[in-house]
Order: structure tokens, then sequence, then C-alpha cells
């Protein structure tokens, strides 16, 4: 797998891309994704022989964001972190019919956070008994709910220029 | 005998519930079962009834005392647990570990890992019907317990780790009973050997039983033994290694046929592979600290997220935190072996006879607290 290769098609699928230092946060990119391009970057993950190691839910203003995380098994070291805003009302398209293990991690982010993910097989509960769907326990109070810039790295001090501009013509 | 109860189709087909009290789910797991007469036409794992809120536990107090609560998540893989914890807070607040501490660390991750398959191997057998082997497992088993409890202070759930190093120091009586019992433990090879793993008996009950392929892992987020059982050779302390252990020289066992039979033996395998590690930190241990001077009481995190993975003795463990700056996580997610494991289970194990259903889920080497968190 060629890292450079699979940046590019990421930025295909109108992803944005942004290496991060391993050393620091423990994964090796960060890709930002929408409700429209979640189930072709999940479809290139597959291809690509990535699996996914986990999805759960932050929440954030001003919405939800779902992360899933995504590994490589080839070898070479790729960690793989992407965010997805759930829509206005409150869902995102499911992943489970491509990648199965999505199955009950959509339930459970759904037990947690109210995440409804549309096209999902079986939305029960299951982690939480079903008198609870709607407790939605994770979800934060008004009071301590942070805007989604206050849980963002910062910048190092010394701001490197961004080198990223020049890419996405790369990818044509 | 009423011979129309027979003769109804409708009866043909009946719900079983394996669990939530059944021996061989080894915790509160519950597997409902449509069988049609001694074959499973359809099962669906009921998760949820040990569920301890840890995520949400982690969001009310400071990041540092978390360390207990990862514990009691997989209490058989508990230092290697707390070894992911410490490792996430040291990468979040930039904290340098002393070399020693990272040797004590890696010497008693492995002993963990020992003595979970060592349990696992007793359990598994006994699960299938075997009464002896479990003997002989728990007697190993003992003597890394009481080797940890002597610095640890607990036999399960062990709190050892701190960020930047560990609490306790080992000593020279740690040392000798270490290797007095890597001695012991190769010494009774021969007895496994010849009493369980060279058993027709087993092999015909293991081998082509629960099959399970690359692709298959790949679409569950299937790791560890089970992963190795396909042929992969991805074990995180090789594939993203952490702490030391790039240093050492230790193989990954693999095996090729993705049944039952296969990950057996890979968990076999590693315990060997697991004492050469230990037998490495040993000979060369070197001096110094073993908890960094500079950690301070309130553990500020900046700013971000931080991902840490290591290779727990069931496959990959990943701790997420999400941090807003302040020394609470914001949002801690933690993503256990077992529950991509398991979730395999409804596609593995259909049309099988019960029998084999067992079979099957003891190979997964389950730990239900760490799937229901």
């Amino acid at each position: 797998m060629d890292s450079k290769q699979i940046q590019q098609k990421w930025q295909a699928l109108g992803a944005t891309v942004e290496p991060v230092d391993y050393a620091v946060s423990g994964y090796d990119f960060s890709v930002g994704l929408t409700g429209e391009n979640l189930r072709a970057f999940a479809e290139l993950m597959l291809r690509e022989g990535f699996y996914l190691v986990d999805l759960m839910a932050v929440h954030v203003k001003p919405a939800v964001e779902v992360v899933y995380q995504f590994a490589h098994t080839g070898g070479q070291r790729c960690r793989v972190l992407a965010r997805a805003f759930v829509a206005a009302d409150g869902t995102l398209p499911t992943i489970c019919d491509i990648f199965h293990g999505a199955n009950w991690h959509e339930r459970e982010t759904r037990d947690f956070h109210g995440v409804v993910f549309s096209g999902h097989p079986n939305l029960q509960p299951l982690i939480l008994p079903e008198e609870d769907v709607d407790l939605k326990p994770l979800l934060k109070d008004e009071k301590i709910l942070k805007d989604v810039a206050a849980i963002r790295r910062q910048p190092p001090e010394a701001p490197a220029a961004a080198p990223k501009a020049a890419e996405p013509e790369a990818a044509n | 005998m009423n011979t129309d109860v027979l003769q109804d189709e409708r009866h043909h087909r009946f719900i079983l519930n394996m669990g939530p009290q059944h021996p061989s789910t080894h915790g509160v797991l519950r597997v409902l079962l449509e069988m049609e007469g001694e074959y499973v036409t359809e099962l669906e794992p009921v998760l949820g009834y040990g569920h301890r809120c840890h995520e949400k536990i982690a969001e009310y107090k400071p990041a540092k005392s978390f360390m207990p609560n990862t514990a009691r998540m997989d209490y058989l893989g508990a230092l290697i647990y707390n070894h992911g914890y410490a490792q996430l807070l040291e990468r979040a607040a930039g904290i340098e570990v002393p070399r020693r501490a990272e040797f004590i660390r890696v010497i008693v991750s492995e002993l963990n890992r020992v003595q979970s398959h060592l349990l696992w191997l007793g359990a598994y057998l006994l699960d299938l019907g075997a009464f002896t082997p479990i003997m002989y497992s728990f007697d190993d088993r003992e003597q890394i317990l009481d080797i940890l409890e002597d610095i640890t202070g607990s036999r399960l759930t062990y709190c050892y780790m701190r960020v930047g190093g560990v609490c306790k120091d080992i000593d020279d009586k740690f040392v000798s009973r270490t290797r007095a019992f890597i001695d012991r433990l190769r010494s009774r090879y021969p007895i496994y050997e010849e009493l369980v793993n060279g058993n027709i008996i087993l092999q015909k009950r293991l081998k082509e039983v629960g099959d399970y392929t690359p692709e298959l892992c790949a679409r569950y987020g299937v790791t560890g033994p089970l992963l190795r059982g396909t042929g992969v050779a991805y074990d995180l302390r090789r594939a993203e290694p952490y702490s030391i252990y790039p240093e050492f020289d230790f193989e990954i066992p693999t095996e090729t046929r993705g049944d039952s039979w296969a990950s057996y033996n890979v968990r076999y395998r590693e315990i060997e592979q697991s004492l050469r590690i230990i037998e490495q930190a040993l000979d060369k241990l070197p001096e110094g600290e073993f908890l960094a001077a500079k950690v301070p009481k309130k553990l500020k995190l900046p700013a971000g997220d931080y991902n840490s993975s290591v290779e727990a003795p069931r496959g990959e463990l990943s701790y997420y935190l999400v941090s807003d700056g302040s020394d609470v996580p914001y949002r801690l997610k933690v993503r256990t072996p077992s529950y991509s494991n398991l979730s395999v289970v409804p596609e593995m194990c259909q049309g099988m006879l019960i029998a084999d259903v067992v079979t099957s889920m003891g190979a997964l080497d389950l730990v239900i607290p760490e799937i229901d968190r």
C-alpha cells in the first residue's frame, strides 16, 4: 500500500485529508467525510485491505461527530481516523453492509448518542436494555457541551506553511 | 407417545437460550439460537448484562484515576490494559518513560499474557469435556499469579502501572522467581503436548470446525490469535511497535487453516514466544528509575484526540481519548478485541451442530466484561 496513492484516492472522493504525527496522536491520517461520501470511502477502505477498528461518536457543537477508525494489516503502519458530522436530522448512512463489524458499533452508538444510521437492518439497543432506548447517556448537558474547535489539536507554535494546497491537482 | 407433535412441522424449529448463565459463555452472555433439531439455523448474541458504564465514568474524573477501571474490563489481561492506558496518557501529555519502567512493563505484560492463555487453555478444554488439563494449566497459572501478587499486590485486577512508569520496582527475588517459572513451564510442554495437543479426539473436535477466512476477519475487525490463525501475521507488537518491543527477538506464530484448531495452536505457541520476550527483557534489564519524576499531580492533556493501540491477549485493544485541554477526558472510547471477535459468530456458526458452537465460541477466547464494558 502506497500512502501517497491512498491519500489521492481519498481526496478524489471529496474527503479532506490531514497527515498527523503518530508520535503525538497515535494515528497517521485524519480524514474529514460527509454523509455523501462516507459509504464510498468505506468501500474504498475495504478494497484497499483496511479493517474497521472502531466506530464511535463524540458530542460537540454543532452536531454529534461520528469517528471511524481504520487500520491496515499489510505490514506498513497506516491508522486512519475518519470523521463525519451527523446530518441535521441526526442520521448518517450505515456502513454495516460493507464492514459487517460496524453493525454492533452502530447499534452501540445509537444507544449512547442517539445517532440513527439509515439503512441499518436492525437498529435495536445492544448494550443498554430496551427500556432505555431514549436514554442516550453519553450526550452532554448544554452546560458542558464544547464547541468542536475546543477539542481540535492546536497547531504547534511555529505554524508550518500549509503544504496541502497543491495536492488536489495531483489527484487528477 | 403423541406422534402428532413429531408430525407437526411447526415444532421442528425452536428457540434455545444459551446463557445468560451458561458455563461455556464464561460470563454473563446470552446467545439466542434458532435450532432445527441439533443444528443451528440462526444465532444472535445478546449483550449488555454486565455493562458498567466505564466510558461514562471516564468523563467524570481526572484521566489519571481511570487506571483501576481498565483492569476491570479484561480481567485476564489487566496489565496489558494498564499498559495501553498509561501509554495513551503519556502520549497525550508528552511524558518520557524511564527505560527500566518500560522493561518492567513488558515483563509483567507478557507474564499476564501467558497467564491469560493458560487459563483459556484449561477452561476451553473443560468446555469440550476434558477435565484433567485445567488441573495442569491452573497449577502453572498460579505460579504467575504468585509472582505478580508479590509486586503488584493483587492477583487479578491489577492497577500496577502509572503515568510515567510503574508504582513499585521489581527486585532480585522477582527476577529469580520469574526465571524459575520460565524453566518450569518449559519443562511442562511435553505434558501438554502428550496429554492434549496430540489427542486425536481433541483434534477431531477442533479441525475444520468454526471456519473463517481473512476476508471475514477484515469485514468484522477480527484481530489477535484468530486473525493469525488464517495466516495473517498481524501483531501490533510488530505492526505498530510500541514500548520497547522492537528490541526483542520473537516470532509471530501463524496457522493457515482458519478454524478452531488453528487459533488453538496459535495461542499455544504464543506462550513460548512470550516467555522468550520475558527472558530477553530480564537479561537486558537496565538499572535506573521505575517512575518518571516529573509527572504533574494534575495532568492536563492538551486539546486534541489521541489513540493508543496495544496487542492484548485476545487482539487489538485501542483507547481513543478526546481532550478539551482539561485533566478530565472529554470522551474516552475503549475498543476491545472480544467485541469485534464475537460479532463474527452469527455468520461463523450458522448451520453448525450445537456442540460445535461451544467449540467455535470457546476458540474465540471471550472475556465478556470487556465486551459489555
